[in-house]
């Protein structure tokens, strides 16, 4: 086979079952790869609502790309897909590292476990090699000494995957890590992984992967890596990593800080990717598995009393998560949280995003002391926000136990309004570091994405227009340079919709999102072309943005399955009704009437039905889905 | 002019793109194992250290070959196996001070960098400038002998890591 290895592999936890499947040709053409035939697998084995996150039914599906494993650049990302446990929806989260091409060069394009252990057990494979193996000795392991155990076990070339103590105690938090410091880390992965006492995935692969025509395959490839290589947004990663740019969110207002309650921060140097640097803490920029921009970090502190941290990262997000939101203006205080979280294997965005809460709720006097444990906690203390993290993975405690269930439910159990400072919407998610009130595409992004609100089932930074390529994009969507601006509502639906089609089939292929929503090297043209050269299948761009669509639809629809309704698509109450805090927008707010506003259009784009949400039997069937409405139908959920 | 190529491991981000692009350029598909270049990567600490042959003065893999199946362009240091005569022994492979040669996963004969001929195809891949295809001078093979000592600086500290 071409392209794909073209075979998925079953492994049954509770039965002791493995089998493999080659992909129908068919699904070749209608998902691509990675998230898109993960979709169909999900709904294929978990579409009854009946299933919910933590049945032994659930799945757990891992996919590199079409083009993993190859020198498309930066193509080895995995898709992790499965029904969440902090939502109860559709999760796919995505993780780089070098895995996923692991897999891909063992001959799997797709890992579907499938059932739960009574026991801690972990997968072992070595090309047609499968095992079922007994992980009493990692069970309780950190991330780290997971990882050195397994590399022990199966040698340095092994790639590991892996849950820590987290996602052991079923914390919503808790994220799956692999090679270490890259993570699928939103949404609770790594609580499914835990409910089915699935510690890790040990993988070393030997098989080659071939493409239908190596020649024109290399000429697209150098293209992308060209196009990259030019960038200035690529070059800019390369250089300072994701948090490079947040002096500039900062100098936008953009910057949420305290729990949303700032958008600015003065002296914001310290929790920047330039800080790293300056300060001596970067060693390395590492990349992932064929990526020519490299834009992870390595750093450690070398001096003083935080001597000997040392771990992956931090990111932009991580460096809001936990720096500027819990008010942590301190590159060391952030280099240990992210450090902490990287070992108990936490998802910095929702660890730090329940322990800003926390810190709102204990000024607010709506958690008292006992429900802390006796820690006083407020912005910017550095040692309590570790004491937050630590028993958070651990459910240490009252606060621990509380935190750990994720703000979807810890502000049930809490009432008072806690709500109106949880940075979440109705489906439960904990927000990324975005300030959706100054960026509307964002705004309609985050309140659509069937995961809950963050920026990674689509990005649509090109509203922003901040180089060249961007605003390129947005004339290419909307017919008019202006509209690359992200204080307008108009067009805001075709922006948001163009990117969720993009970034699929970005995806599905398994490269970065990066390159082509946040850097333009890779694009709907060129990978239609990469497609066809590596798999032999005629693909045009529009057919191929047509799959993305599809894709979309089913993780649209299977979350109408668990259902979901129109009223799901929406934002945080403090973005809908409290004003930014400074800057040019000051004192604007995302509103119900302004998300209406674009909710229909972009209902209208996609022909849903604008009450429901519902995507319509026209609509499935034009798709190819006829499957998915006659189930929908049978559940009385066509409109 | 004549060209050398400089490896420095302190820009390598271990994304392995070399690799990939020597096994597609020499066998027309992709597989780490077929590189000759190789990326031994340590993830705990973000290392990638780049093995390769460095077309060395000494070449002891020549006079380790019990076959005479190795012979060297003496104006370009390019080590040539002959396939006819190589008896897939191995010897060379545990000769090289580098660490530079590897057998053939499928043919078991040794693969070692010829530089393309003069246009190494990994260097076009290599973005962050890990390996880089430049004009000689007295100073870059100085440089080229430092860069490389430091790999096996490296290697040595790895591999006695990765035997415990």
């Amino acid at each position: 086979m071409y392209g794909h290895q073209g075979k998925i592999l079953h492994v049954e936890l509770g039965k002791n079952k493995i089998w493999t499947e080659d992909i129908p040709e068919e699904w070749r053409k209608l998902y691509i790869g990675s998230r898109g035939i993960n979709a169909k697998l999900l709904w294929d084995y978990c579409k009854d609502p009946e299933i919910t996150w933590d049945d032994p039914r659930n799945i757990v599906v891992f996919a590199p790309g079409a083009v993993t494993g190859t020198t498309a650049p930066a193509s080895g990302r995995t898709s992790v897909t499965t029904v969440g446990c902090t939502t109860g929806l559709y999760l796919k989260s995505n993780t780089g590292g070098h895995w996923g091409a692991e897999l891909k060069f063992a001959g799997y394009d797709h890992l579907v476990v499938h059932g739960e252990s009574d026991k801690p057990v972990y997968i072992h494979i070595e090309d047609d090699k499968v095992e079922i193996k007994d992980a009493k000795e990692l069970w309780g392991k950190d991330i780290i000494e997971t990882d050195r155990i397994l590399k022990e076990w199966h040698g340095e070339e092994s790639r590991g995957l892996y849950i820590g103590p987290a996602g052991e105690n079923l914390v919503r938090a808790s994220s799956i890590h692999c090679s270490l410091y890259h993570a699928a880390g939103r949404g609770g992965g790594a609580a499914v992984m835990g409910k089915k006492k699935l510690k890790a995935v040990s993988v070393r692969g030997t098989k080659p992967i071939r493409v239908k025509d190596p020649k024109k395959f290399a000429k697209v490839a150098e293209e992308m890596r060209e196009l990259l290589r030019a960038d200035s947004g690529a070059q800019g990663l390369h250089e300072f990593g994701t948090a490079g740019s947040l002096a500039g969110v900062n100098e936008l207002h953009a910057f949420p800080g305290k729990n949303w309650q700032t958008g600015y921060t003065e002296n914001v140097f310290p929790i920047t990717g330039q800080a790293l640097n300056a300060g001596g803490y970067l060693k390395r920029r590492v990349a992932c598995f064929g990526c020519t921009i490299g834009c992870h970090r390595y750093s450690s502190i070398d001096k003083g009393p935080n001597a000997g941290i040392a771990s992956g990262g931090p990111e932009y997000e991580t460096f809001g998560a936990l720096g500027n939101g819990p008010g942590v203006i301190d590159t060391e205080g952030v280099l240990l949280a992210n450090e902490m979280c990287n070992r108990l294997g936490l998802d910095t965005i929702t660890a730090g995003g329940v322990a800003q809460w926390a810190i709102e709720s204990y000024e607010r006097g709506v958690l008292t002391k006992e429900d802390t444990d006796g820690l006083d906690l407020g912005w910017g203390k550095i040692p309590e926000l570790l004491e937050i993290i630590e028993a958070l993975a651990y459910r240490r405690g009252n606060l621990g136990d509380l935190l750990a269930d994720g703000l979807k439910i810890a502000t049930k159990k809490v009432g008072k309004d806690s709500y109106k400072w949880a940075i979440m919407n109705a489906k439960g998610l904990e927000q990324s570091n975005v300030e959706t009130r100054s960026a509307k595409a964002y705004a309609l992004a985050f309140a659509v994405n069937p995961r809950g609100n963050d920026h990674l089932m689509t990005e649509t930074f090109a509203e922003f227009g901040a180089s060249p390529e961007a605003i390129d994009v947005v004339e290419k969507i909307t017919g008019d340079k202006k509209w690359a601006s992200p204080h307008h509502t108009e067009f805001r639906a075709e922006i948001v919709r163009w990117h969720e089609d993009c970034y699929e089939i970005t995806e599905a292929l398994g490269f970065c999102v990066f390159t082509s929503t946040a850097a333009y090297g890779v694009n709907p043209d060129n990978m239609a072309r990469m497609y066809t050269a590596a798999t032999g299948i005629e693909m045009s761009e529009d057919e191929l943005m047509l799959t993305g669509r599809r894709v979309c639809t089913i993780e649209k629809a299977f979350n109408v399955t668990r259902g979901a309704t129109r009223a799901h698509d929406n934002l945080p109450w403090r973005l809908m009704n409290e004003g930014a805090a400074s800057g040019p927008l000051k004192g604007a707010t995302n509103s119900q009437e302004e998300l209406d506003e674009m909710l229909d259009l972009y209902y209208d784009l996609h022909e849903w039905d604008r009450e429901t949400s519902w995507p319509t039997r026209e609509t499935l069937e034009m798709l190819d889905l006829k499957y998915i409405a006659d189930y929908l139908d049978e559940l009385g959920k066509l409109p | 002019m004549e060209k050398l190529l400089l490896v420095d491991m302190d820009k390598c981000t271990g994304c392995k793109q070399c690799s990939l692009a020597c096994s597609l350029i020499k066998d027309d598909l992709f597989d780490l194992a077929r590189g000759r270049i190789k990326v031994l990567k340590k993830e705990d600490i973000a290392l990638g250290i780049e093995l390769l042959c460095e077309q060395c003065d000494a070449h002891p893999c020549i006079e380790a070959c019990p076959d005479e199946a190795l012979s060297r362009d003496e104006s370009t240091g390019i080590i040539t196996v002959d396939a006819e005569t190589c008896t897939e022994c191995g010897s060379c492979v545990e000769a090289c001070p580098y660490h530079g040669i590897r057998l053939h996963p499928e043919t078991n004969i040794p693969i070692i960098c010829d530089l393309c001929g003069g246009d190494p195809y990994c260097a076009k891949h290599c973005v962050p400038g890990a390996i880089t295809w430049e004009d000689k001078t007295d100073d870059l093979v100085k440089e080229k002998k430092k860069l490389r000592s430091a790999r096996m600086a490296m290697y040595r500290i790895h591999k006695k890591e990765g035997e415990n």
